[in-house]
């Protein structure tokens, strides 16, 4: 059967389906059938986030050139440590059937691979490192639920052991001193950051000895050498970090001192104890030239080289030696986004400007302006931009290290409403779109838990928020500071991307009531006086909805489920909602190849343009030294 | 994926990561390494979206009750584990034990770690709450 008259069917199957209400169509599939559709869905997830993610492993030479081939089979590699001896790397690789992550070994010279590591589902090891003489790899691992650091050979035989049980959780283990005595880790959260060390001596009751404490994040930690300091990184609360010594001994004065001008990575000391290398903003690789002799010093921090391109690859480890840099290469090369809009049939009506690092397009009101996020790899930054479609000038409104997410035009146009990740919380935030004036506070909710705009109701007295699974809708009459939020969709299942519609009296939205792990698209009446939901509730879809849920005119348009490839697929429905509410026959307007984002923002209020921010291939990085 | 794996993943690719958010933050609110195991009666069940509540109802030395508040995974997490909310309803009144994270504040609430049943199955909000 052609792919085509297969969804004819199903859409003409739904049509039946969806002009009923709710309450009949459920006891569609036995629970036997259900979960195993559930399971073959999962697989296919599965397969598509790894063929988004697998990579393989690549090195550099201190120049800034590409040595040898990749290393390794594709996979999706987290933590990678260079051995001392430079010969092999070990490595985490994620199990995404077995929602699980292993150690293995990687043979440099001949790719051969030794497991080290055999979780169990949902259990996973973080964290490996090596042992200065290259025997023993440490590492972290969850196992029955509590977390450990843990020994292993590196050659994969004999048992793993034991080496110290944490009461709690978020290890970072990081580093094993040169004389084979000590580790050093630290745990990080919310709460701020503590630096430890472990004798390994004293088992079976060892006692890690708390280095400092500060109430901003830390990771990473090194041993120098001779084991007298520790180099490690600390993030502000600005998002910004920065690379400091101070000494290993918490009794020893002196330090801390930092390092660096700006630093997205975690320090490394070459074996001699001469050099500590770390990564810029930029993605640079820095060198500092260092002394442990009497107390710590350092000069000459400089650019060791620069990987080159317009999004350059990133370090992930460093050779004890100094001469050799990992990199995981992006799976599909290194990827920009051209803004292109489309129209109803998925033929493009436009580019607009060069390609660049974009994401979240929404189209303003009146659909002449464009909302971008839009990432620069030299200050490591993403900000809001708007752009005039006709024209294509560009006007900046945001200039801050904050995580951003989930902007939406109000309805009038003038403003931004957009959440940003400061300290732990999302408060939510408006500003100008003409690029005037400061942020202005909207809304605080519950101390770090998330929460992304979804829709502003068309008097613009209310703005609707997902809430991390449920829909609640913030006031925006009166004092900000004593705003309430009203529940508006919240109860057993996932409910997301609240979109009220054009007259404001319904309310859209995505859930897994259906099916855990798969949304479909349902409609209340909204109550525009207290923001609840009324009697009533109509499915829209039943073949699954990712995400860009939009309620324009009388259509209703989203993203559909496609578990078979990466392309999008836009769907449409005509729906009305008087005298009372009914739907039409899904259909698919167009797809698009992906892989390819979608939001809250991606189609005109005429519901005739459709923006996306369109994967193309960035000039390949040069071997090219800095 | 769950939580931690992707914990685990965000340190590697992210250099500069930070903790992946639940609905909020649990790190603010409960202390991973203060842990306590509450044995008393289920006399509630609060089966909504982000988390699950679970009361439970403790005699504490002296004949004095406590009443402690479990907060755990969300429905669907439960549901996708074949676990709903009629196992729990039908516990309230029995003898019900939680392994919890306790909140920052000392009020008798945490974050649930494993749960044992009335007829003794375990089950393990591990490693999502661990």
């Amino acid at each position: 059967m052609r792919n085509a008259d297969r969804k004819a069917i199903v859409f003409a199957i739904a049509a039946l389906c969806l002009a009923l209400p709710i309450r009949s169509v459920g006891q569609e599939l036995s629970k036997e059938a259900t979960d195993k559709a559930a399971a073959e869905a999962r697989a296919k997830r599965n397969a598509q986030t790894f063929e988004l993610n697998a990579s393989t492993i690549v090195f550099y030479d201190r120049t800034g050139k590409r040595i040898g081939g990749p290393i390794g089979e594709r996979a999706m590699y987290g933590g990678a440590v260079i051995s001392p001896d430079g010969s092999r790397v070990a490595v985490v690789k994620a199990d995404l059937p077995n929602e699980s992550a292993d150690v293995f070994v990687l043979d440099i010279s001949n790719g051969a691979t030794t497991r080290l590591t055999t979780s169990a589902r949902t259990e996973f090891v973080q964290g490996p490192i090596w042992s200065p003489d290259g025997s023993k790899i440490a590492y972290v691992a969850m196992r029955k639920g509590q977390e450990g650091i843990y020994l292993r050979a590196a050659s994969g035989q004999g048992a793993e052991e034991l080496v110290w049980r944490n009461t709690g959780a978020f290890i970072n283990l990081s580093d094993w001193s040169t004389d084979g005595k000590t580790l050093t880790f630290s745990f990080s959260d919310m709460k701020g950051g503590t630096l430890y060390t472990l004798p390994l001596e004293g088992a079976p009751d060892r006692k890690a000895t708390e280095i400092f404490k500060t109430e901003l994040q830390l990771f990473g930690s090194r041993f120098s050498p001779d084991g007298r300091f520790l180099a490690y990184t600390v993030v502000d609360k600005t998002n910004k970090g920065e690379v400091f010594v101070r000494p290993a001994d918490p009794a020893a004065s002196g330090g801390p001192w930092q390092l660096s001008e700006g630093a997205i990575g975690v320090p490394f000391f070459r074996r001699d104890g001469k050099e500590i290398y770390y990564l810029a903003r930029d993605r640079a690789v820095m060198a500092v030239d260092v002394t442990t002799a009497t107390s710590f010093s350092f000069t000459n921090r400089r650019v060791l080289f620069k990987p080159q391109g317009a999004v350059p690859e990133i370090v992930r480890a460093i050779s004890a030696d100094g001469e050799r840099f990992l990199v995981v290469p992006p799976p599909r090369g290194p990827q920009l986004q051209q803004l292109t809009i489309f129209d109803r049939t998925g033929s493009v009506l436009q580019k607009i400007g060069e390609p660049g690092l974009y994401s979240q397009p929404a189209f303003s009101p009146d659909g002449s302006r464009l909302l971008v996020v839009k990432n620069d790899v030299q200050s490591a930054q993403a900000d809001y931009w708007t752009i005039e479609i006709a024209t294509g000038k560009p006007t900046r409104l945001t200039n801050d290290t904050f995580g951003k997410a989930a902007a939406l035009w109000s309805p009038d146009g003038k403003y931004i409403y957009y959440s940003s990740f400061r300290n732990g919380d999302f408060p939510i935030y408006r500003r100008l779109t003409d690029g005037t004036g400061g942020e202005e506070f909207i809304f605080q909710y519950t101390p770090g838990a998330f929460l992304g705009p979804s829709d502003i109701s068309p008097d613009g007295k209310w703005l609707i928020c997902d809430a991390g699974g449920y829909v609640i809708t913030v006031p925006l009459t009166g004092d900000a500071k004593s705003r309430k939020e009203v529940e508006t969709l919240r109860d057993e299942y996932l409910n997301t991307l609240g979109r009220l519609s054009p007259d404001g009296n319904f309310i859209a939205y995505r859930s897994d009531e259906a099916q855990p792990e798969r949304g479909e698209i349902y409609v209340r009446p909204f109550k525009a006086a207290t923001a609840e939901t009324g009697d009533g509730k109509w499915r829209l879809s039943k073949d699954g909805v990712v995400a860009m849920l939009h309620w324009h005119g009388k259509e209703v348009f989203w993203r559909g489920l496609n578990l078979e490839s990466n392309d999008l697929w836009v769907m449409a429905v005509e729906v009305t909602t008087s005298p009372t509410f009914s739907v039409g026959t899904p259909k698919m307007l167009f797809k698009l190849p992906g892989p390819i984002g979608g939001n809250l923002g991606n189609i005109s209020r005429d519901g005739q343009r459709f923006v996306f921010a369109v994967n193309v291939s960035a000039p390949a990085p040069t071997t090219a030294p800095r | 994926m769950n939580r931690r794996i992707l914990i685990a993943f965000a340190f590697a690719l992210v250099p500069l990561a930070h903790e992946v958010l639940a609905h909020h933050n649990m790190t603010a609110i409960f202390d991973f390494n203060d842990r306590v195991t509450v044995t008393g009666t289920l006399s509630k069940v609060d089966w909504r979206n982000p988390h699950i509540y679970l009361t439970v109802d403790v005699a504490k030395a002296g004949g004095a009750m406590e009443t402690w508040q479990a907060e755990g995974p969300s429905p669907t997490w439960f549901r996708i584990r074949d676990i709903g909310k009629d196992d729990f309803a039908n516990s309230i009144g029995k003898s019900f034990e939680v392994e919890l994270s306790r909140a920052r504040d000392k009020t008798p609430t945490g974050l649930i770690r494993t749960i044992t049943m009335p007829g003794g199955k375990v089950v393990s909000a591990c490693p999502q709450n661990c």
